[in-house]
C-alpha cells in the first residue's frame, strides 16, 4: 500500500476514533445507553456480513445464535454463580456449536431452502426458552450481575461504552483480516460460484460450516455483551421481528461491504431509538427502505459511492476501451516445435475406464474409456449433446460416475471430490465461464494459487501474522501468472468489465495458477476471433512444453487438427474414433456422426458421380 | 386408541390448511423459482380482512372470506409488480424484498388492528359429529372439503387450461417460453395473485381454529413451506401429502406436550432437509457445469 493511500484510508479512520472516543463528553446517558445496544448489534451484524454477505449463507437463526450467547451467560451466573468472564466465554463456545449444528442443513441446500430452515430453527429456540424452567419461560431471566472489568465495574454505560467499542473494534479488525486473506477470499468465491471454487481446491462443505462458525462466534461474543449490558434476557429480544431489524440493517448498509454493514447497524439502532415512540411507523419505514434497497441499491449505502463514480466516468470519457490483454509471454523460448507429441510409452495420467454416467435414465456416457499419456495434447470432439462436458464434469470429480472407473497419476479417482482433484494437480475451465464475478481478476487468480488444505485455517487463531505474510506472498505470484499472459493491466478489474477473449484468458490463467499436471480446457477457443485463436494455440502449446498434459474439448477443427497430438471422438455418449487428428477426420463414422447420413450419402453420390470435386466435404 | 384417532381427525383439520398455505408458496415457487417470504403476512392480512368483515360488518363468512382473497390477491399483484426488476437475475435480493414486504405488511396490520389479536368465532355452530365416540366438528370439515376443492381447482387451471399450462412452460424455462410467446411477467403476475389468493383463503378459514394475530402468520407461513418441502417442493401432489402429514405431526406434538409442540415441528422439518432435501415427491436437478 503507498503513503497516499495508506493516508487517504487512515486519516478518515483517525478522525473517527478520535470522535467515538470523546463521543460520551458530548452526550446524555440515554444516548451512550443507545450506542452500547448498537455495539452489540454492531457486532452481530458482522457476524451475518460473514456468513450471509461473504460466504453467501442466508442464514436466519443469526438473533438465535445472540439468544444463545445471552442466555448461557444469563444462567451460568444466576443458577451456576460463575463469574461474568467464565460465563460469556462459556456462552460464545456454546453458540459457535450450536451455529455448527444450524449449519448442518447447509450441506444439502442453499439459498431459499436454508433461509427458510434456518428461520424455523430460529422459531424453535424461541420456543424452547419460553417453555424450559430454566430460560425463566416467558419472564426470561434478570438480575444478571454488571460485570467489573479488571476492578473496572461495567454497570457504569459510560464505561461499558469504552469496553464495547474497544470489543468492537478488535472484531472489525478481525473481520477484515479474514475477508481479505484467503479464507475470506475462498469464502466469497464459493458465494459466487461453489462449482468453480471447489475445482480451484476449496472445499465447500467445510468451508460453509466455517461460515456459520463465523456467525456463532459474533453471535455469541454479542450475546454475552448483551447479558453484560442489559442484565436481563426475555424471549421477546430474540424474535423474528428482531431477525428482521438484523437483515435490514445488512441490507441497508450494504450486504457485501464491512464498513457499510457496521453504518447499516449502528444508523438503524440510533433511528429506532429517535423513533421510539412511533415504532410502528419505523417498522413501516425499514421494511420499505429495504424493498427500495433491494430494488434499486442491491449494494447498499456502501454502494452509492462507486456508484457515483461510475456514473460521473460515464458521463466524462464516453466509451473509453480501456487496458487490453498483452501478448502472452512463453516460458519455452525455443521454437515451438521443442517438446512435440509425446513418446509412445510415456506414462499414463489419466486412464478412464467403461464409464457409464446416467441422469434420471437418460445415458449422457455409455461405456467411455480413455487413456492419456503424460505431455500429450488430446482433443476431444464431437457433436452437442454427446458427452463432452459431461465427461469432463466426470474425470475433474464434479459428478461421480454411475459405473466405471477414473485413475488420475496412477490413482484412483472414480468418487474423489473436485476440490482434493485441484489439490493433486488437476485444472480445468468451463464452457460457459465461471470466473467469480465479484472477485478482481488478480484474486480470481490468487484463487488458483492457493493450494493450502482447510485445517490450515487454525492459523487465523494460532498465527495470523504468517496468514498475512502467506497472503503477501500468493499476491507475488499471483502477479507474475498475470504478467505472463499479459493481463496484469487488467489485475484490479471485475471480470465483467473485460472483453470476452479477455475473459477466456483470465480463466485459463486462472487454472494455470493452480500449477496443475493435467488440464482440462472445455471449448476455449468459442468466442474467440481469429487472432485470439492463434493466441490460444500458441498458449496451448507452451503450457504443454512445461510439462503439463492437457485435454481439450473444442469445436474449431482446424485448431483441433493443427494442434492435437490424438482426437477422440464421442457421439451419443461413446467413443466412436481415437487416434491421430489425420486418421480421425477421415474415419466415416466421424463424418455421419459430424453430418448425418445424408451427407454421407452425399458424399458417397459425389464420389461415384464426379470425379475432383470441389467445395465438397473436407 | 380413543386419543390416537381423535388427534388424527385434528390433525387432519389443521393439515388441510397447511395444505392451502403449501399450495400457495409450491405455486409460487414453481412458477418464478421464489420462496415468497411475505406469504405469511399476506395470510395473516386476509385472516383479518375476513374476521373483520365477518364480525363488524356482519356480512356472511363466504362473503368476507371472497373480499379478503380479492384484496389479498391485489396485494400480491402490487408485491410481484414491483419486485419485477429482480426476477429471473438475483433471486436471493428478490427473497429479502418479499421479506421487506412481510414487514411492512406486519406493521400495518398493527396499525390497523391492534398488536392483541381478534378471536373469531365459529361460522357453522352445531354439535361435532359422533364417530364411534370421535368427535368432528363441522367446522373442521368445512375446512377440510374447501380444501379439497381447491387443490381440485388449482390442478384443473394447471393442467387443462391455456394460461396454466402456459404458467408451467415458464417454470420450466423462462427464455424458451418467452421465445414461444407466453407473457412470462403476467404468467408470473397470476401466479403471484393466485397464491396470494390461496393464503388468505387459509387465513379466513384458521381464523376461527387459531387466533388471529400480526405474528400468527409468520408460525403459520413457515408449517406451511415445511409442509411443501416434506411432499416435495414445487408440486400439488406433495403440497397435499406433504400438509397433511404436517398437520397430524404436529397435532400429535402438541397433544403430547403443548408447548414444546413448535420446537418438535421445526426440528422434524431440519431434519427432514438434512435426510430429504427434495421430499417425498420432489426431483433433484443436476447443475450443469
Amino acid at each position: 500500500m503507498t503513503l497516499k493511500k495508506t493516508a487517504a484510508y487512515g486519516l478518515p479512520l483517525v478522525v473517527l476514533f478520535v470522535l467515538a472516543l470523546v463521543f460520551p463528553y458530548l452526550v446524555d446517558p440515554y444516548t451512550i445507553h443507545v450506542s452500547n445496544v448498537a455495539v452489540v448489534f454492531g457486532l452481530l451484524a458482522i457476524g451475518l456480513f460473514l456468513s450471509m454477505g461473504i460466504a453467501g449463507q442466508f442464514d436466519l437463526a443469526q438473533v438465535a445464535f445472540l439468544g444463545v450467547g445471552a442466555y448461557t451467560a444469563a444462567i451460568l451466573t444466576l443458577h451456576a454463580g460463575w463469574d461474568f468472564w467464565p460465563a460469556a466465554l462459556a456462552g460464545v463456545v456454546i453458540s459457535i456449536i450450536v451455529s455448527l449444528l444450524v449449519g448442518i442443513p447447509a450441506l444439502r441446500v442453499q439459498s431459499h431452502y436454508l433461509a427458510i430452515v434456518t428461520l424455523g430453527l430460529s422459531l424453535a429456540f424461541i420456543s424452547l426458552v419460553i417453555n424450559l424452567p430454566i430460560t425463566g419461560q416467558a419472564e426470561g431471566l434478570s438480575g444478571i450481575p454488571a460485570p467489573v472489568f479488571f476492578g473496572i465495574d461495567l454497570g457504569d454505560d459510560y464505561l461499558f461504552y469504552y469496553f464495547g467499542l474497544a470489543l468492537l473494534i478488535v472484531g472489525i479488525a478481525f473481520a477484515a483480516f479474514v475477508v481479505h486473506t484467503r479464507l475470506g477470499r475462498r469464502m466469497r468465491a464459493m458465494r459466487d460460484d461453489d462449482l468453480a471454487a471447489a475445482a480451484m481446491g476449496t472445499r465447500v462443505p467445510v468451508l460453509r460450516m466455517i461460515a456459520f462458525a463465523f456467525g456463532g462466534l459474533y453471535g455469541g461474543v454479542a450475546g454475552a455483551l448483551y447479558a453484560g449490558l442489559i442484565r436481563f434476557v426475555a424471549p421477546e429480544s430474540f424474535s423474528l421481528a428482531n431477525m428482521f431489524l438484523l437483515l435490514a440493517m445488512v441490507i441497508i448498509g450494504g450486504r457485501h461491504s464491512l464498513p457499510g454493514v457496521v453504518i447499516g447497524a449502528v444508523g438503524l439502532i440510533f433511528v429506532r431509538s429517535w423513533l421510539a415512540d412511533f415504532s410502528i411507523y419505523a417498522q413501516l419505514g425499514y421494511g420499505a427502505l429495504v424493498v427500495i434497497f433491494v430494488v434499486f441499491l442491491p449494494t447498499g449505502i456502501a454502494g452509492i459511492p462507486a456508484r457515483l463514480i461510475e456514473l460521473w466516468k460515464r458521463r466524462g470519457t464516453k466509451g473509453a476501451g480501456g487496458i487490453g490483454v498483452a501478448p502472452y509471454v512463453p516460458y519455452a523460448v525455443e521454437a515451438p516445435d521443442a517438446a512435440g507429441s509425446p513418446d509412445a510409452d510415456a506414462p499414463v495420467v489419466l486412464q478412464a475406464t467403461d464409464v457409464v454416467k446416467s441422469f434420471k435414465g437418460l445415458k449422457a456416457l455409455a461405456g467411455v474409456s480413455l487413456t492419456v499419456r503424460q505431455g500429450e495434447i488430446r482433443g476431444l470432439v464431437g457433436p452437442n449433446g454427446s458427452g463432452k462436458t459431461t465427461l469432463f464434469n466426470v474425470l475433474s470429480g464434479i459428478h461421480p460416475p454411475t459405473t466405471g472407473s477414473v485413475e488420475v497419476f496412477g490413482e484412483r479417482s472414480t468418487t474423489t471430490p473436485s476440490y482434493r482433484l485441484s489439490l493433486r494437480g488437476v485444472a480445468r475451465t468451463f464452457q460457459n465461464l465461471r470466473l467469480f464475478p465479484l472477485m478482481s481478476v488478480r484474486e480470481n487468480v490468487m484463487m488458483g494459487i492457493d493450494r493450502t488444505p482447510s485445517r490450515w485455517s487454525w492459523r487465523y487463531i494460532i498465527r495470523p501474522l504468517s496468514v498475512l505474510r502467506a497472503d503477501a506472498r500468493m499476491r507475488g505470484e499471483a502477479d507474475e501468472i498475470l504478467d505472463r499472459y499479459g493481463l496484469l493491466g487488467l489485475a484490479e478489474a471485475k471480470p465483467s468489465e473485460l472483453s470476452y477473449g479477455a475473459q477466456r484468458r483470465v480463466e485459463i490463467a486462472r487454472a494455470m495458477a493452480t500449477r496443475p499436471r493435467l488440464l482440462l480446457l472445455d471449448e476455449p477457443a468459442a468466442g474467440l476471433n481469429g487472432d485470439e485463436v492463434n493466441q490460444l494455440k500458441a498458449i496451448v502449446n507452451d503450457i504443454r512444453a512445461t510439462g503439463v498434459t492437457v485435454i481439450i474439448i473444442e469445436h474449431n477443427m482446424g485448431l483441433v487438427m493443427s494442434m492435437c497430438d490424438r482426437v477422440t471422438v464421442l457421439s451419443t455418449g461413446k467413443v466412436i474414433a481415437d487416434g491421430l487428428p489425420e486418421e480421425v477426420g477421415r474415419s466415416p463414422e466421424v463424418i455421419e456422426a459430424y453430418l448425418g447420413d445424408d451427407a454421407k450419402l452425399e458424399k458417397e453420390m459425389l464420389d461415384a458421380t464426379s470425379g475432383p470435386a470441389e467445395g465438397t466435404v473436407q | 386408541m380413543q386419543f390416537v384417532l381423535q388427534t388424527l381427525v385434528g390433525g387432519i383439520g389443521l393439515g388441510a390448511i397447511y395444505v392451502l398455505v403449501a399450495l400457495g408458496f409450491s405455486l409460487v415457487y414453481r412458477t418464478m423459482g421464489l420462496v415468497n417470504f411475505a406469504h405469511g403476512d399476506i395470510l395473516m392480512v386476509g385472516a383479518y380482512l375476513a374476521a373483520t368483515f365477518f364480525i363488524s360488518a356482519k356480512i356472511p363468512f363466504w362473503a368476507a372470506m371472497i373480499i379478503a382473497i380479492v384484496a389479498t390477491a391485489v396485494i400480491g399483484l402490487v408485491i410481484e409488480r414491483i419486485l419485477r426488476p429482480l426476477e429471473n437475475k438475483d433471486f436471493d435480493l428478490m427473497l429479502i424484498g418479499t421479506i421487506g414486504f412481510g414487514i411492512m405488511l406486519e406493521g400495518i396490520a398493527i396499525l390497523v388492528w391492534g398488536t392483541t389479536g381478534e378471536a373469531v368465532p365459529t361460522p357453522i355452530t352445531g354439535d361435532p359429529f359422533n364417530v364411534f365416540g370421535i368427535y368432528i366438528k363441522r367446522y373442521e370439515l368445512v375446512v377440510v372439503i374447501v380444501a379439497a376443492l381447491a387443490s381440485l381447482v388449482l390442478w384443473l387451471f394447471l393442467d387443462r387450461t391455456k394460461q396454466g399450462i402456459a404458467m408451467q412452460a415458464v417454470a420450466i424455462n423462462h427464455e424458451e417460453a418467452t421465445a414461444l410467446g407466453i407473457n412470462v411477467g403476467r404468467s408470473n403476475a397470476i401466479a403471484f395473485a393466485i397464491g396470494s389468493g390461496l393464503a388468505a383463503l387459509a387465513g379466513g378459514l384458521a381464523g376461527p381454529i387459531l387466533y388471529v394475530s400480526p405474528t400468527f402468520g409468520a408460525n403459520l407461513g413457515i408449517m406451511g413451506f415445511s409442509a411443501a418441502i416434506l411432499g416435495g417442493f414445487g408440486n400439488i401432489k406433495g403440497a397435499i401429502v406433504g400438509g397433511l402429514a404436517f398437520g397430524i405431526l404436529y397435532s400429535f406434538a402438541s397433544g403430547l406436550s403443548q408447548g414444546y409442540a413448535d420446537l418438535v415441528a421445526f426440528i422434524v422439518f431440519a431434519l427432514i432437509v438434512i435426510i430429504r432435501p427434495n421430499g417425498i415427491f420432489g426431483e433433484s436437478t443436476v447443475n450443469r457445469a
